[in-house]
């Protein structure tokens, strides 16, 4: 689904990523790269299958767009380089022109050696690219950007008639802030209840619709 | 030797003439039995000291083996005492019971000159003293299964069980249909093993306490299911009268037609409490209990001070005082909830009243047998119907309770949710050794079935974190040491596993504290997260105002307001069960016919005849379908009257089998007597095709593939990824910081499903749904009971007294046929149209 922000044109896609064709830019959020195998250390029972999803899911959405960068903004690290990381790093050796960009998140605890050894540009709070912010959390006070944020992993509850009712991950799109999906499988939902003025799309397993 | 000739069984005798008491045959039997070295259950109704039968075997045994030493060693009586070590485990399902236990039990010690320690140990049981049994154990502990559990991953546990004798499971029906029943079967075949191992001489006993069920054979079978020990059952052929009233009200319409609280009939209870020494008012809920609680107050201030409220989220001092108030009859009357459903003996306590259906006869008659206690007195029981339909409930349940038609109680098997929690127990303690638990576990009854390959999957599930192709080099959790047994090195797991022993999963709770100082009791966070600052809220049958939460504790104070809303707790919700719905047709029929001795029945005749205008009353031979449109849209309602959870599969059946006639979605909703499909389309049902939708024909398929198993599974799992461990519920009131590691059962349910189909947790969640949810011989029983039946179809104009309670009811499943793209078009189509009326 195509959709206008600011007067940028953004292509949702079910994959839960956004791509924007005007910079080339994939933007995705809350990876969380290893972080069925940091549960395993800790003796809970993923499987590791998890990762490698994802990643498989990213290499088809980087054949569909054949971006030049790939934006994360926050959590793409869950805690510690583990071995899902290894995984990780195969994959981004098969993409040496691509730029990794991350905004660091809440779980972002990596050493700047190891960002750089995977070769990942990390800004810290934010970076600004007219007319958006990419930041990891919506900040606090807004100004002329637009946020572009991840963190809350939104998910929205459809109800039909007859007290039916159906949820899935979404993106938000709200008066100063967009929020994107997680992108690993595993993460849960925050239900969002939208406000007046925003607008959501729900991620199902067909397509993307707005609701 | 006889028995009764030994010294101990004179000297027990002696002791009880002195209180004017005699000795039950069946206690006498008991004695004699244990005596010869049998294990078995004892049956006997409460009031009649099926405590002592038990306990008093082992003390005559202990007294006769004393006497024995004695006359060998000699031994200069010191006046020091000689602690003897462990001698008998009791196992309890209830905490509330352990206190009062010890009280007898230390009682009969004094006075017998026996110089034991009674000690209990469970939740409550402070750390010291848990430190002190750890140096020294008492004669005899009182404990629950999860305690059990609890010392099993403790070091060096075998010394504690060095001198054991015999382990009592008392109140066994209690705990056989449930998780932690399997907990005490895996306990106890630990502990035998241990016995075994050290003193292969010892004849360990093990010893059941159970009321009245359906299956006692079966019940001891799993409490002792080894074939190399003598079995017998007891049981006790005292009758146990008991006294039914329904509390009715002057006239039939001040009964609502549906509703679950029934406060409108306060006022008649009033002269009930007045004319008793002490009422016990049973509520089938927490937060009912809270209401009723406010609603007797503020009807008759005189009660302030002489009523007490007692549920199990009220702080455990607190609880304490209110037990301790019934014992010396301080109290006139408490509402409580199961949390005193068991065997406490409260002397004072002379009067029952239940409110609202006990939905089984069992339930009922345990909670009747907590007024009269002694022998021979009557218990007295009277039933608050909460809304009209109940009162032929209580007609049924006075009719079954005269014919002893009492409930089974299905133990649990193949729990491997259980299984994996105990291993981890054991691996956190002194480490096992698979093949000697394997073949102890093997013996127990709920994995008799188990097959090498499942055992070997749960091995490498607890050490390699999967199947054998996927092992991960990073997980830990079990391995092996170097003297070959499998331990858990981290101490943080051993630390979390340990906070999380148990297979009672609740919501997460939160404790509640006065800024003053001095805990309240507990509530959901899900509740305490609607609060806001300033908004009161009742528990523990106070008002209070909440002001923050502070260290994951919601602080509050007194507030001023008289009544506020209370808190409500999830629960399972009880199911009605067969017993009592065969009788419920059969009463059903009588009615109208008018041909019975039930004042229920009369008084709820207008009722009938209400139904019998507007749609009809079905007779036992008949099945009632009632089609009515509104502007919901189209409502299908049937009554079986089979119980919620029957009735939840049966509804999904018949949704499936008319979503092959066409596409069609419902929502479906259903209570004990029947259920109902909503839809937004016509459904597609006449006379011709009725039988063929409830046809018991091809049922296991079309179970399948109706019922959203993957739904119900998923629901299931939610407990088992709690009790295997891989998510963590949080201690109630204890705040774990695990942020990290915070995921969802519902993940792990979909990630499992996607990624790892051979789990077999996941296997579990599916036999669970199917064994326990879907109860499929039930099922089956009463489909072919309808294909019996004449069906009578009514076209009702608007809701009938029969639908209301069920339309009331808001627990509600979809069930669709339609592409999910479809159903979601749909769904965004109104949802737009909402919008723009908004606008």
């Amino acid at each position: 689904m195509t959709i206008n922000c600011r007067g940028e044109e953004l292509i949702l896609s079910k994959e839960r990523a956004i791509y924007w064709p005007a910079q080339k830019i994939l933007i995705i959020s809350d990876l969380h790269i290893g972080k069925s195998a940091h549960f395993r250390k800790f003796g809970i029972q993923v499987p590791g299958t998890v990762g490698l999803t994802d990643l498989q899911r990213l290499t088809s959405l980087m054949n569909e767009y054949s971006p030049e960068t790939l934006m994360v903004t926050g959590d793409m690290f869950h805690n510690k380089i583990n071995s899902d990381a290894d995984a990780f790093l195969e994959w981004r050796r098969s993409y040496p022109q691509l730029k990794v960009v991350l905004i660091k998140g809440n779980h972002d605890a990596l050493k700047n050696a190891d960002y750089e050894a995977l070769g990942i540009e990390v800004y810290n709070k934010e970076l600004l690219l007219a007319p958006f912010r990419f930041i990891h959390d919506k900040p606090k006070e807004f100004d002329e950007y637009y946020n572009i944020s991840g963190h809350i992993h939104p998910g929205v509850v459809l109800y039909g008639k007859a007290k039916q009712r159906l949820k899935f991950p979404c993106f938000y799109f709200g008066k100063h802030c967009a929020v994107l999906p997680a992108f690993s499988v595993f993460t849960g939902l925050a239900i969002l209840k939208p406000e007046e003025g925003d607008q959501l799309y729900a991620i199902t397993p067909g397509k993307v619709v707005a609701v | 030797m006889k028995l009764t000739s030994s010294k101990g069984y004179k000297q027990v005798i002696t002791w009880l003439k002195k209180s004017k008491k005699k000795p039950f045959k069946f206690q006498t039997d008991a004695w004699q039995y244990y005596a010869e070295g049998y294990c078995g259950l004892v049956n006997a109704p409460t009031g009649f000291g099926k405590t002592f039968s038990m306990f008093l075997a082992v003390v005559i045994d202990e007294l006769n083996k004393k006497i024995e030493t004695e006359k060998l060693t000699k031994v200069s009586k010191s006046k020091k005492r000689k602690p003897n070590g462990l001698k008998l485990i009791w196992i309890t399902p209830l905490r509330s019971l352990a206190k009062d236990l010890a009280r007898a039990m230390r009682e009969v010690c004094d006075e017998l000159e026996l110089d034991w320690m009674v000690g209990v140990r469970n939740g409550d049981t402070p750390q010291s003293e848990k430190l002190k049994q750890k140096k020294q154990m008492p004669e005899v502990l009182i404990i629950t299964p999860e305690s059990m559990h609890l010392l099993l991953a403790q070091k060096s546990t075998f010394n504690y069980f060095d001198e054991l004798q015999c382990i009592v499971a008392d109140e066994w029906h209690e705990l056989i249909g449930s998780k932690r029943g399997v907990m005490a079967e895996l306990a106890i075949s630990r502990i035998k093993g241990m016995v075994n191992k050290h003193h292969p001489e010892r004849l360990l006993r093990i010893w059941g306490i159970s009321a009245t069920i359906g299956n006692m054979e079966q019940a001891m079978d799993v409490l002792v299911p080894y074939d190399d020990v003598l079995k017998t059952i007891i049981k006790a052929d005292i009758e146990k009268k008991i006294q039914i009233k329904s509390i009715l009200p002057d006239h039939i319409d001040m009964l609502p037609w549906a509703g679950h609280l029934g406060h409108k009939l306060a006022h008649k209870l009033l002269p009930i409490i007045h004319k008793s020494k002490t009422t016990l008012i049973f509520t089938n809920t927490r937060g009912q209990a809270e209401l009723w609680y406010q609603t007797l107050l503020a009807q008759d201030e005189t009660l302030a001070g002489q009523l007490a409220i007692h549920h199990g989220s009220i702080d455990y001092e607190l609880r304490n005082w209110i037990e301790e108030a019934i014992h010396t009859g301080v109290l006139k009357a408490v509402v409580c909830t199961s949390s005193l459903d068991l065997g406490v003996d409260f002397k004072p306590v002379d009067t029952v009243v239940q409110i609202g259906s006990p939905k089984g006869v069992a339930r009922f008659l345990q909670r009747a047998g907590r007024s009269g206690h002694s022998p021979y007195e009557t218990s007295k029981i009277y039933f608050l119907p909460t809304h009209a339909l109940e009162l032929v409930e209580a007609a049924a349940i006075k009719e079954a309770a005269r014919t002893q038609n009492i409930e089974s109680r299905e133990p649990v098997v193949m729990a491997f949710d259980t299984l994996i929690q105990y291993l981890v127990s054991l691996a956190v303690g002194d480490g096992f050794d698979d093949k000697q638990i394997f073949f102890e576990v093997k013996q127990t009854h709920a994995f008799r079935e188990l097959l090498p390959q499942e055992w070997s999957w749960i091995m490498q599930f607890i050490t390699t974190g999967g199947d054998s192709l996927t092992a991960y080099t990073e997980f830990s959790k079990v391995s092996k040491d170097e003297d070959g047994l499998w331990k858990v090195e981290s101490r943080q797991i051993a630390m979390r596993h340990r906070l999380h022993i148990g297979t009672i999963v609740s919501d997460a709770m939160i404790k509640v504290k006065y800024l003053t100082g001095g805990y309240v009791g507990m509530v959901e966070e899900s509740f305490v997260a609607k609060l806001k600052p300033g908004s009161s809220f009742s528990l523990a049958g106070r008002v209070l105002e909440f002001i923050m939460i502070k260290d994951m504790m919601a602080m509050v104070r007194k507030s001023k307001q008289k009544t506020a809303m209370s808190p409500s707790w999830m629960g399972g919700r009880i199911s009605l069960t067969s017993n009592l719905g065969a009788v419920l047709r059969q009463k059903y029929n009588e009615t109208l016919d008018k041909q019975h001795y039930d004042e229920e029945l009369d008084f709820i005749l207008p009722l009938f005849e209400r139904q019998a205008k507007v749609s009809h009353v079905p007779k036992n031979d008949e099945f009632l379908i009632e089609l009515i449109n509104t502007r919901d849209g189209y409502h299908f309602f049937a009554y079986p009257f089979e119980g919620r959870q029957v009735h939840e599969i049966m509804a999904a059946l018949i949704a499936y089998r008319l979503g092959r006639l066409k596409p069609i979605s419902f929502s479906i909703a259903m209570n004990d007597y029947g259920f109902e499909l909503l839809s937004e389309q016509p459904i597609p049902l006449d006379e011709a095709n009725i039988k063929d939708l409830f046809s018991p024909k091809n049922l296991t398929d079309d179970i399948v593939a109706s019922i959203n198993a993957t739904e119900m599974a998923r629901r299931k799992f939610r407990d088992i990824a709690c009790i295997s461990g891989l998510v963590f519920q949080g201690y109630p009131g204890k705040y774990v910081a695990n942020k990290h590691l915070q995921s969802s059962s519902a993940l792990f349910f979909n990630v499992f499903s996607d990624y790892d189909k051979h789990n077999l947790l996941l296997r579990q969640a599916y036999d669970e749904a199917f064994f326990q949810q879907i109860e499929e011989p039930r099922l089956a029983a009463s489909l072919h009971r309808i294909q019996r039946s004449k069906v009578v179809i009514v076209k009702a104009e608007s809701y009938t007294p029969l639908c209301f309670p069920i339309k009331v009811d808001s627990l509600r499943d979809n069930m669709s046929s339609e592409e999910l793209s479809q159903r979601i078009e749909r769904m965004t189509a109104e949802a737009e149209k909402k919008n723009q009326r908004r606008r």
